[in-house]
């Protein structure tokens, strides 16, 4: 019997024992999330622009596709003022970081200049 | 005594709510008085908690107030006079969530930025592990409590037999990316290619959206075809029946500030294979197999262990009905009611 104290150290043998012989070839490496990654420049150029996903619009009830059904439709009747609000919120994302951008170019320039 | 409960948000499936509405069963149990409250309520709910904006307690009422995620009218919360007492579950860090649940990040960052708040104002500050007990400290609760997520194992069923069928490998949680269901389905591919080709993976939870539900149901196509399930908004008997029909529990979770579905793989007999993240070695004693190895070829030659060893499945089912002991309803039961009327008396 293997207790469980002796369990991992089992799997590991069996683990490099298999790979001895050919399986777990490839990559079986865990993978890092990059959601739990810092928020870099990039990400949030990529979220300023936001395009909302009508999947996300649904009903968390057992039964309910036909009450997921009618929000869709809801928000397709609505799409006009979506898309003026998607739009004045966009125009203030973008402009915040444009700045945002802006400011630590200017900052890293100082830097510089100071080092010099 | 009357006892007011207050949650930032709640949910049918929810194991805070759930916790909530089996605390309200103890407190009439206790001749206790009061309501429970919530800001945000889900639909599912179906009456059993009060919107938090009708909250009116007399000055003498106690409010136990269960901290998981942000709160919209924290200021009016806390300028109450009435003794509270806080009951912190973890906040999930934001960074998991900006991506897929950019809402629910947002209130996590703020609930983080509101625990230090909290703390500052209850009588008596509790969590419901030592792991979460201890970031309340970091924040300067000077005494803590600890008490544990209280499982209703009535409500679960009863447990089985070793089930027939093809191993069936089960993970049960929030389908949100901290729980990494990404990597129980590569762990799961690995040890359907190399082990058992007919095994088969069941994810069930709530999802955080159907954006992360749409990645992970690619990442299954890809990788093990055919062989993997997700339901969402199960019953307690469907998930009891879940649980029945599973060869190993399959826990690869990167944050946990308690983990109740180790205690229910304990109940049915189902031997557990975990990360060591968060309060999982806590709760999960000397009950688990618990890996942190990067590879994970290890966690699938584990999992394949967990299913195909009987003794020490045994072993293990045997060490679970020990834990369980330790988290038994009326232990728990019994540090709540210590808690509250420390908090009626000032703490």
């Amino acid at each position: 019997m293997t207790t469980p104290e002796q369990a991992v150290r089992s799997a590991r043998q069996a683990a490099a024992s298999m790979r001895e012989q050919g399986a777990y070839q490839g990559d079986t490496a865990r993978h890092e999330s990059p959601t739990a990654d810092a928020l870099d420049e990039r990400k949030l150029w990529r979220w300023a622009l936001i395009d909302p996903d009508i999947s996300d619009v649904r009903s968390t009830r057992r039964f309910g596709a036909p009450i997921t059904a009618l929000k869709r439709t809801l928000v397709r009747l609505l799409d006009q003022y979506h898309q003026e609000l998607i739009a004045e919120q966009t125009r203030f994302n973008v402009a915040v970081l444009e700045r945002l951008t802006h400011l630590e170019r200017r900052i890293a320039a100082l830097e510089e200049e100071r080092k010099r | 005594m009357i006892v007011s409960q207050v949650m930032s948000g709640a949910g049918p499936f929810d194991a805070i709510t759930t916790e909530a509405l089996t605390f309200r069963s103890y407190f009439r149990r206790w001749g206790w008085g009061g309501a429970d409250h919530a800001f945000r309520i889900a639909p599912g709910c179906d009456g059993a908690l009060s919107p938090a904006a009708g909250l009116q307690p007399a000055p003498e009422d106690v409010l136990l107030i269960h901290h998981s995620a942000g709160w919209p009218r924290l200021g009016q919360l806390m300028a109450l006079p009435n003794p509270k007492l806080l009951l912190y579950h973890n906040v999930t860090p934001a960074g998991w969530l900006w991506e897929h649940a950019p809402v629910l990040a947002a209130h996590c960052a703020a609930g983080r930025e509101q625990l230090a708040e909290l703390v500052a104002v209850v009588d008596v500050a509790a969590a419901d592990s030592a792991f979460n007990a201890a970031e309340l400290r970091t924040l300067g609760a000077e005494r803590t409590e600890v008490i544990p997520l209280l499982v209703d194992r009535d409500k679960l069923g009863p447990a089985a037999a070793v089930p027939t069928g093809p191993p069936t490998v089960l993970f049960v949680g929030r389908l949100s990316p901290h729980k990494r269901q990404d990597e129980v389905i590569r762990a799961f591919a690995l040890y359907r290619r190399h082990r058992v080709p007919e095994a088969r993976l069941m994810l069930i939870g709530d999802p955080v959206s159907g954006r992360y539900v749409q990645t992970l149901r690619a990442l299954a196509d890809e990788l093990a075809p055919g062989a993997v399930t997700i339901e969402t908004g199960l019953s307690e008997a469907e998930l009891g029946d879940r649980y029945r029909a599973a060869h190993v529990f399959l826990c690869l979770s990167e944050h946990e500030g308690f983990c109740v579905p180790l205690l229910e793989s304990f109940h049915f007999g189902v031997p557990v294979v975990a990360r060591p993240a968060g309060a999982v070695p806590e709760v999960a004693g000397d009950a688990a197999l618990l890996v942190d190895d990067p590879d994970l070829a290890v966690v699938a030659e584990l999992v394949h262990l967990a299913v195909s060893d009987a003794e020490l499945r045994a072993e293990l089912r045997r060490r679970g009905d020990v834990r369980l002991e330790e988290y038994a309803p009326e232990r728990v039961a019994a540090r709540l009611r210590a808690a509250v009327e420390a908090t009626a008396n000032g703490g």
